[in-house]
């Protein structure tokens, strides 16, 4: 039962990164791989400022999604002006650039050692330390970041986005200024990622590195690629299937680092051959 | 005033600073003039290119080390299963796709996930652990290039980068292969319309680029060390020498590879090594956003 639940809040932190991404990827057409930089970005915030100052996890985690948006604002000003395959370069270079900053700021980060004994979230002296009540909070931050993305797709500022991932020199042609769309897509993803990464790090209540790299964001990507570019319904099927799925590799009996490797494996192999046989994904509206 | 005595009082490291830089940008031009050889007859970010590096460089581990063949046979069976790779790849996942007339974000995706797994198959088969193909070799001399000091196998690495841009210079420009590839680079469909056979020249030139980043990743090996993410290393710098130098631009991404050396060098002069990944894509971004083509390429339409 007690793997269950955790499985459960693995499922809901995975689920808000993929619902964020699919902002930027599914419904702006915008390659990110920066995604696991902003993920890092709001578990350091968390886990620093409540080591480091008397805030509680909740003002923390305001503070965190402010950090990853005014990060996510500076590097969006420079990503913004690509697209396409130069798009995702870019963002990959930053999600190296903030991983290196994670592992080599020691005095900040401690690098590799990482940060241990991150507290558990507590409001008015109810402390989440229980893994059933946290899975309430995680679902209850899951389903504020769905209508949240629900509600941003279905606007005004949505079909923009839409209209960019189509074509983007005619919008412009409209007179829209698609730059600012990008950027305003690309901060509210990262705000959004930022709430997973402070719920990863007072989850587990250790963060290193590791946690934040490339890999990270080529996983969340076959996440929202195998639901479906375009749909929120999808990034979260496409969360609950890959977090599950490598599950089974554990009940095979590999050992925890032949298992992360073949885990590995099954999203390159997963990638590759949606991109043959299924572009859409499960459940998707759009295609690369 | 102190910024000038700061700079003066490390000038003795300047010869090596030169050194290493040359030595980068050897390395670099390896991928980068074999990643823009690709990329100039097929239009896509071929993330897969550098995994190949690390391919033959565990080859090259397993035959000379495990099995304790002789060093040429080791380097030669890690070139060919690298450029093996590289064609079964084409075959298997890029020619299928380019048939169906996918994006090249589409070509993009696949062979970010190709390196994903290739990676952790090698991690699987090896363990990620970082060994060194230098006992390999032995102990080996150095040059002292007034104060720098290069060791044989960089010799021979800064020796290779020229040699492959002397050789794709001759067969880009000599040969019939050459037009033909020119031809593909030019324009696929026309290339198609007059005749050639366009999937046996992108075939081969995966052959002819996985085996130069073979190439690279045994060199990479036996300088440093090997480790699985060694090829994703590779790709990243290679790539960026690609876009500073002129994406597709062979002659380019030689270029760009040896300015790249001598910026990451020079650049972590009076700040730590660990920094070097960090300056690389902020002179990716700096090209990115005010010279896109690249150095030698063209506007893109």
């Amino acid at each position: 039962m007690e793997y269950l639940v955790h499985l459960a809040v693995v499922f809901a932190i995975y689920a808000i990164l993929a619902v964020s991404l699919q902002l930027i990827v599914g419904f702006t057409g915008l390659i990110s791989l920066a995604h696991a930089a902003f993920y890092g970005v709001g578990a350091y915030s968390v886990a620093l400022i409540l080591e480091n100052t008397g805030f509680g996890f909740f003002p923390a985690l305001v503070l965190g999604i402010l950090m990853s948006a005014i990060a996510a604002f500076l590097i969006g000003i420079v990503l913004s002006k690509f697209r396409d395959d130069y798009y995702a370069l870019g963002s990959l270079g930053f999600t190296v650039i903030v991983f290196s900053i994670f592992l080599n700021w020691q005095e900040l980060t401690r690098g590799p050692l990482g940060i241990p004994g991150i507290n558990r979230p507590e409001l008015f002296g109810f402390v989440f330390s229980e893994n059933i009540v946290y899975l309430g909070l995680a679902l209850v931050l899951l389903g504020l970041c769905y209508v949240f993305s629900t509600f941003v797709t279905k606007s005004s500022f949505g079909r923009a986005l839409q209209a960019i991932r189509e074509d983007e020199v005619a919008l412009s042609v409209f007179g829209y200024h698609t730059s600012w769309f990008k950027l305003a897509v690309f901060v509210m993803g990262a705000g959004m990622a930022a709430i997973a990464g402070g719920l990863f790090a007072s989850y587990i209540t250790f963060i290193d590195p590791s946690s934040f790299g490339v890999p990270e964001s080529v996983f969340m990507l076959s996440v929202i690629i195998l639901g479906g570019l375009g749909s929120l319904r999808g990034a979260v099927i496409g969360a609950l299937v890959l977090v599950l799925l490598p599950e089974a590799l554990r009940f095979v009996g590999f050992t925890p680092d032949i298992a992360a490797q073949m885990r590995q494996v099954i999203y390159g192999l997963m990638l590759v051959f949606l991109m043959l046989y299924r572009p859409q994904g499960l459940a998707g509206t759009y295609r690369l | 005033m102190w910024a000038v005595s700061l700079i003066l009082g490390n000038m003795d490291i300047v010869p090596q600073l030169v050194v290493n830089s040359v030595i980068a940008g050897s390395l670099y031009a390896l991928i980068a003039m074999s990643f823009n050889l690709v990329f100039g007859a097929t239009r896509f970010f071929n993330l897969s290119h550098g995994v190949l590096g690390a391919v033959a460089a565990y080859t090259v581990f397993y035959v000379g080390i495990t099995l304790k063949l002789p060093l040429v046979v080791a380097i030669i069976g890690g070139v060919v299963v690298g450029a093996a790779v590289g064609y079964g790849l084409e075959r298997l996942i890029y020619r299928p796709l380019r048939k169906r007339g996918a994006s090249s974000l589409v070509l993009l995706v696949a062979s970010l996930g190709a390196f994903t797994a290739i990676e952790a198959v090698i991690a699987i088969l090896f363990t990620s652990q970082f060994r060194t193909l230098s006992t390999l070799i032995g102990p080996t001399g150095s040059l002292n290039l007034g104060g720098g000091i290069m060791t044989y196998v960089q010799v021979a690495m800064f020796s290779s980068a020229v040699g492959v841009l002397i050789l794709l210079w001759l067969l880009l420009s000599r040969t019939s292969f050459g037009r033909a590839v020119r031809a593909v680079s030019d324009d696929e469909e026309v290339a198609k319309i007059v005749g050639i056979d366009t999937n046996k020249i992108i075939g081969l030139i995966f052959i002819v680029g996985s085996a130069i980043a073979a190439l690279a990743g045994i060199f990479a090996g036996i300088d440093t060390g090997i480790e699985p993410r060694m090829g994703f290393i590779l790709l990243l710098k290679g790539v960026i020498a690609a876009i500073i130098g002129g994406m597709g631009s062979v002659y380019g991404g030689f270029l760009g590879a040896f300015i790249l050396g001598f910026a990451e060098n020079f650049g972590i002069w009076h700040i730590s090594g660990e920094w070097k990944d960090a300056i690389a894509f902020v002179i990716l971004l700096i090209f990115l956003l005010f010279r896109p083509q690249g150095i030698l390429g063209k506007k893109r339409a």
